[in-house]
């Protein structure tokens, strides 16, 4: 079991949170997440909030200044 | 909403035990209050010049602050309504409606006394309604979408140090130039015929208010009855400070939840329309695409390539198109530099200041489209998201709901659009 990475720093509004979806539906049976790497502040709303509603939970950390790690864990 | 609440950025930095105050704070916060010196200092420039520029400098960066703070973007205010189904800023730009709705009133009740004569408030955004206000609603729509920002959300943006913004920003200057050569046939065709209605006219000053008031807690319903078919309601972020009782420690978390931890939508909104009345009471509503055509007709035709008479835009109110005249330097230039000024102190304090470029060459070519498309989508309905909407449904103007109505389709499609580009 591992966490699929998604690096969407430099992307703008709303691509990262776009980019997030589209990795948590395509995620294979023995990948128990993902992890999203960020420097936009907005989609510390936004993915979390569509991650949950797909059936993930979330954890932000933050990781730079401005950067942080968001992992989504399948429930 | 997370398992773990994340604990918000601190200001001071690693070096905590330095015996220097000034090196205890965290780089960022450092940098911060060299930008504040420097925000003064071009204050001080300001006033040298003139006491209302000064004035309208306080007023953009207080605009600029308020809109990072609050990541207040209009685009993402309709585009999340559709992509989200999600009314988070929405209900933000409601809020700061509803403020400015009667703060405006109460301004516009003493500056025509008697609504009925037919006198309209010379610097309420009352605009005529016709093709070009629902043409320019649509590709403003779409135009705010495809670059990832309005106007004012690509200012703010660019004191943030997203490079697409400012490429949005000289789309936004082009656009306003191109359809400048064609407002003669607008005015014409539609800007010249159109109706100007200013709801007290017809209803009184009570009336309006009260109908205006009405109709924004109906979108409120409206909203969020479309946000409980998603199933679910999803709250703020909410922040997490050190929990500390001691008196350094409850100021650390003021200073932290106002200056690192992303304000709620609706504070932002309020603080908005506060500014905003307090503008129009200053001088006139909020705007600034007006400015920005100034500069690029003045460049123009300057250069001897400019469009020439515009008929019947020095006529009009809000942020139709300006010729250039009166030198580079007036008040407004002020007012939209100070909102990039206001974003960076405020981005820099909060540690979101980053020189931000996408790695895929086709996000600079949609900024640079749909800032095109927001330019020409202004000069038609004479303002952007702020002048043709959030200024003129406080000034009891239906031109705002016409316009609203045609920026949320177009929204739509713009939303349609990003879906299909990776």
């Amino acid at each position: 079991m591992s966490f699929k990475q998604l690096d969407v720093r430099g992307e703008i509004c709303p691509y990262p949170m776009m980019k997030a979806v589209q990795a948590l539906k395509r995620l294979s049976a023995n990948e128990q997440g993902l992890e999203v790497i960020t420097d936009h502040a907005p989609a510390l709303e936004t993915i979390p909030t569509q991650a949950i509603r797909l059936g993930f939970s979330s954890v932000i950390e933050e990781t730079g200044s401005p950067e942080w790690k968001i992992t989504l864990t399948k429930k | 909403m997370s398992e773990k609440p994340m604990t918000e950025r601190a200001l001071l930095g690693a070096g905590a035990e330095n015996p220097s105050a000034w090196l205890r704070l965290a780089p960022n916060v450092r940098m911060g209050f060299l930008a504040v010196v420097a925000a003064v200092a071009l204050w001080m420039l300001a006033m040298g010049i003139d006491s209302q520029m000064g004035l309208f400098w306080i007023y953009g960066l207080a605009f600029g602050f308020v809109l990072q703070r609050s990541r207040f973007c209009f685009a993402s205010a309709f585009r999340d309504i559709f992509l989200l189904q999600h009314g988070r800023t929405l209900k933000g730009v409601l809020a700061g409606l509803a403020v400015a709705t009667l703060g405006f009133g109460l301004v516009m009740s003493k500056q025509v006394p008697n609504p009925s004569l037919g006198f309209l408030p010379p610097e309420a955004n009352v605009l005529p309604i016709g093709l070009h206000l629902v043409v320019g609603g649509l590709i403003f729509g779409i135009g705010m979408v495809v670059a990832g920002g309005c106007v004012s959300g690509s200012v703010y943006r660019m004191g943030e140090g997203y490079v697409a913004s400012w490429v949005s920003f000289g789309g936004i200057l082009v656009g306003l130039l191109l359809t400048a050569y064609t407002w003669n046939w607008w005015w014409d065709a539609s800007i010249a015929t159109g109706w100007r209605v200013w709801l007290p006219t017809y209803l009184g000053h009570g009336g309006a208010l009260a109908l205006t008031l009405l109709a924004l807690l109906g979108v409120y319903l409206l909203v969020v009855w479309w946000e409980s078919r998603s199933g679910m309601v999803i709250p703020e972020t909410p922040f997490v400070g050190s929990g500390g009782d001691g008196f350094r420690a409850r100021i650390d978390d003021n200073l932290r939840q106002t200056f690192v931890h992303g304000w709620p939508a609706i504070t932002g909104g309020v603080a908005l329309g506060a500014l905003n009345v307090m503008l129009f009471y200053t001088a006139h509503p909020w705007g600034f695409t007006g400015e920005l055509s100034r500069w690029m007709l003045g460049l123009s035709s300057a250069l001897g390539i400019g469009p020439g008479e515009l008929q019947g835009a020095a006529s009009l109110p809000g942020c139709t198109l300006e010729v250039g005249q009166g030198g580079f330097l007036n008040h407004m230039i002020f007012l939209v530099w100070g909102m990039v000024m206001g974003s960076f102190v405020a981005a820099l304090f909060s540690g979101e200041f980053k020189i931000r470029r996408p790695r895929q060459n086709r996000r600079y070519a949609q900024a640079a489209g749909g800032g095109l498309l927001m330019g020409a989508g202004a000069t038609l309905a004479m303002g952007c998201t702020i002048g043709a909407f959030f200024s003129a449904i406080p000034s009891l103007a239906l031109n705002g709901w016409v316009f609203a109505v045609f920026l949320a389709i177009g929204a739509w499609i713009g939303t349609q659009i990003i879906q299909r580009i990776d």
